[in-house]
């Protein structure tokens, strides 16, 4: 079965877009989501990373991100809830718990979990959208040059997770189909057997990369220019939100505090950040094609004298 | 370092020298003393057993042995004047293209073209002569359409295709294939023979390709190389073959050579047009002389419609059981949709099937026409959208990859107890109760599989309900394959419905009495083998496609038929 955040190609602007232009415009929405802590500015981000899924048509990939991000946010919370103690609007006493001590429900401990949820999930979705999106072979080719053993360790991992994936999934309907006469298989033997069979493919893999020269000392290959017409529109777009953010705060926007009491601090300023990176959630939003300006039909040509020419206006 | 871009007639594309070989650890060699020459535009088959070093020798001759693998080597290894020992597989890249069997190891990008232009990219090739070139064997190989697609939404043959591809987009001298067709429908696997027969005639390729299914690529070879316990036991014409392994290896004749050999008519023929040519010429071929025979036949007796023929029909064993009236597998209606890539489609579109118990029915069609998907619904590992599937007394399923059922390091680990015990017996593994699974061979490794899923599942001696195989004779050689026929027989007997989806044709037609054929998701046709095997062209033995009479499709009917009609001539 195939994953929702692999890669997929599909014509549009951040498809087409270079890997550093999409990581300029994505990166910059997981900067604001961690340099912020208010619900609004987190929200906006976030809203932003799927706005964005949602117009490059990575809907699956956008929709399992906010559900394991909704999930890891509520489970963030709930742990925060039980372990954070400050707060002073006390929602309820659980008493003394192993290893927790005296456990009071703070709604100032649910809310500031609720808000690093909300930031795990912003990230979440931003990286989603970047995987579903971003062609991998692309990011490989530009870190070959930088980086080549990272590379080649990246191309090892990059096909293997999807080939250990199908295998895991195999495994388990193998273990699906066993007799009730058979021994049983628990995940543990599933994991082990996995463990093993992706040391074989590995090998494998390994072995292909040989057979493409991948070791090879060869001159190296001339980069193609892997520039798009929809670069300037991302890298634009991440430096103004990446500079709208740093100025905003600057100036002192972001006054959110959950301690001792719930201070949300929504200033014009954080307003008009998140606005500001909510609509930034538009920029792969697909331009529609400008319609050719048609030339005025020509009058046809005068053969002899046959022809008379047409007029071009209609009679009064 | 020669220019490989510009081919050298006068270099030999490979020179093997007195090769023997050892993996690290291994108690025998795996080649012996192997001295092989292939010329530039020569189209060889390397034939042999499973086991007999057939991959090891591709793998010597592309670089992975012994530098990737270790071990022990002596001899010599030339690839287009390159020295293999000395250069390693990076170096010898542009000089030769590797095709192994499984596809899905050998694609280490993610989308299609960024996997074909790889290697030219790692040769230091600019953007323009790169392009050109993926454009180029994206036609070559009829692709192109597939360039923007990702990996993971291919099926096996694509993936297959795109190997071949990154293999041969360096425009290599020489080309290894290793069983490239082991996953192909006959379509397909036809197709991708007579594409190499192309490449090398145009191009110049030399092409050495390792396979079992000799019937379906000694038409298109030049030469046949067989290997026996790792060193070469002939190396000759395919015509000089078929008379070689028809002496001393039977186990590697092709179907028409049998047919001739049980006929008494010689020489053995190579392919189905030569095996026509020699009937015709000795005007005992029913359709070549005169007119057509209108054969008829009834109760395994077989007449001719001109009173020529007669002669007993050798027939597929049967089960002991009669079908009773509860079938083993009963499916109405059923819709299935997977996704491919992001956009879900139809796999089968309102298929209706019944089977009896004690059947044996061959589920065949091309690549993506919906085989697996029915065992995979029916064993319920796949939902359906629409449609029933009935199993009434449940059902054995036994995957592609039968080493995904060995977790354990001991066999009687896997089979605890006496259900286990006697679903052993059942396949004829008693013996092994003791023996870590790794060491077993292939064929019982798949035996042991079997058993394992069967275990529990049966009332003493009796098996109801239905067993199904996937492709279960990928990469075996015919030895093998026999005593999966011999299996599926017995599992037959003991009550049971066999539904196995295969490939092969040939195999179909040793075991099988029923051929279910699927197209697009439906039942296209549905029959007793004979005619299903006989009535086309792509789905049809070998033996069928050269006498071309109905319901005649094992060497041993045909050689029937040749008899009667030799006898009345």
């Amino acid at each position: 079965m195939r994953s929702s955040f692999a890669y997929t190609p599909r014509p549009g602007p951040l498809q087409a877009a270079s890997p550093g232009a999409a990581v300029a415009y994505l990166g910059s929405l997981v900067t604001v989501a961690f340099v912020y802590s208010s619900p609004l500015v987190l929200l906006a981000a976030g809203a932003a990373a799927a706005l964005a899924g949602l117009l490059a048509g990575a809907r699956d990939a956008v929709r399992a991100a906010l559900r394991m991000g909704v999930t890891l946010g509520l489970l963030i919370a709930a742990v925060n809830a039980l372990v954070e103690h400050r707060g002073e609007t006390v929602l309820a006493r659980l008493g003394e718990w192993p290893l927790l001590g005296q456990v009071d429900v703070t709604a100032e401990a649910i809310v500031s979990g609720l808000t690093l949820g909300l930031r795990a999930a912003a990230a979440m979705v931003a990286f989603a959208v970047y995987s579903a999106c971003v062609d991998p072979d692309r990011v490989l080719r530009a870190l070959r040059p930088i980086a080549g053993r990272s590379a080649l360790t990246a191309t090892l991992v990059s096909r293997l997770v999807p080939v250990a994936a199908a295998d895991a999934a195999r495994l388990r309907d193998a273990a699906r189909l066993r007799g009730p006469g058979a021994a049983p298989v628990g995940r543990g033997s599933i994991a082990r057997r996995l463990l093993a069979g992706s040391l074989d493919r590995a090998v494998d893999v390994a072995a292909t990369l040989e057979l493409r020269g991948y070791a090879l000392d060869a001159p190296k290959a001339k980069r193609r220019k892997e520039r798009s017409r929809h670069d300037a529109r991302f890298y634009a777009t991440g430096a103004t939100v990446l500079t709208a953010a740093i100025a905003a705060r600057l100036l002192g926007a972001d006054g959110f505090n959950a301690y001792p009491t719930i201070e949300l601090g929504i200033g014009p300023l954080t307003l008009a950040l998140s606005a500001l990176v909510l609509l930034s959630g538009l920029a792969p939003l697909r331009r529609k094609p400008r319609r050719a300006v048609q030339p005025r039909p020509a009058a046809p040509p005068t053969i002899g004298h046959a022809q008379t020419p047409r007029p071009e206006t209609s009679h009064a | 370092m020669p220019d490989l871009a510009t081919p050298t007639r006068a270099v030999p594309a490979l020179t093997i020298d007195g090769l023997t070989y050892s993996y690290p650890n291994a108690p025998h060699e795996a080649l012996r003393d192997i001295s092989l020459h292939l010329h530039p535009g020569e189209f060889a088959v390397l034939a042999g057993r499973s086991a007999s070093g057939k991959s090891t020798l591709l793998r010597g001759a592309c670089g992975l042995v012994p530098h990737f693998h270790g071990g022990e080597i002596t001899g010599q290894v030339n690839v287009a004047g390159l020295d293999a020992i000395a250069s390693g597989p990076g170096e010898l890249a542009s000089a030769v293209g590797y095709v192994a069997q499984d596809p899905e190891t050998q694609i280490v990008s993610t989308t299609v073209a960024a996997e074909i232009e790889l290697p030219l990219e790692m040769r230091g090739d600019s953007p323009a002569s790169r392009a050109r070139a993926v454009e180029e064997v994206a036609l070559a190989l009829a692709i192109p359409h597939l360039l923007d697609r990702t990996v993971d939404t291919l099926s096996g043959g694509e993936l297959q295709r795109v190997a071949l591809a990154a293999a041969l987009v360096t425009r290599p001298r020489l080309v290894l294939l290793d069983e490239p067709t082991s996953q192909l429908d006959p379509v397909a696997g036809d197709e991708l023979i007579w594409l190499l027969r192309r490449l090398n005639e145009e191009w110049g390729v030399a092409i050495l390709l390792a396979e079992h299914r000799l019937e379906r690529c000694l038409a298109a070879a030049d030469r046949v190389v067989a290997m026996d316990a790792g060193a070469i036991a002939f190396d000759g014409p395919p015509r000089d073959f078929q008379a070689w392994s028809h002496d001393a290896d039977p186990a590697l004749t092709t179907p028409a050579a049998r047919l001739f050999s049980l006929a008494g008519i010689d020489p053995l023929p190579v392919g189905v047009r030569e095996a026509r040519q020699i009937l015709d010429s000795k005007g005992c071929r029913g359709r070549g002389v005169g007119p057509p025979l209108h054969l008829t036949c009834s109760g395994g007796e077989w007449s001719a419609g001109r009173g020529r023929i007669a002669g007993k029909v050798q027939d597929v064993p049967r089960g002991s059981d009669p079908p009773s009236d509860r079938p083993a597998l009963d499916v109405r209606g059923l819709w299935v949709e997977l996704s491919r890539g992001d956009e879900p489609h139809d796999v089968l579109r309102g298929l209706d099937l019944t089977m009896a118990r004690g059947e044996r029915i061959a589920l065949m069609g091309r690549n993506g026409a919906g085989k697996s998907t029915l065992l995979r619904t029916a064993a319920g590992l796949v939902d359906s959208v629409r449609g029933r599937v009935e199993t009434a007394d449940g059902m054995v399923l036994l995957t592609q990859n039968p080493s995904d059922y060995l977790v354990r390091e001991r066999v009687g680990d896997e089979l605890p107890g006496e259900a286990g015990m006697e679903a052993l017996r059942i396949v004829g593994l008693e013996h092994a109760v003791d023996s870590d699974p790794r060491d077993l061979s292939g064929g019982e490794r798949q035996r042991l599989a079997l058993a394992i899923a069967l275990a529990g599942r049966m009332e003493g001696e009796k098996l109801s309900g239905l067993v199904a195989l996937d492709e279960p004779t990928r990469g075996m050689d015919r030895s093998r394959r026999d005593e999966l026929v011999e299996l599926i027989g017995g599992i037959s007997e003991h009550g049971a419905g066999v539904l196995v989806a295969t490939h092969d044709v040939e195999f179909a037609a040793a075991f099988a009495e029923r051929v279910v054929l699927l197209g697009r998701g439906c039942v296209i046709a549905d029959g007793p083998v004979k005619e299903i095997l006989s009535g086309g062209w792509y789905f049809a033995t070998e033996v069928a496609r050269v006498l071309d009479l109905p319901r005649v499709i094992t060497p041993e009917q045909g050689a029937a038929v040749l008899n009667a009609e030799v006898e009345d001539l």
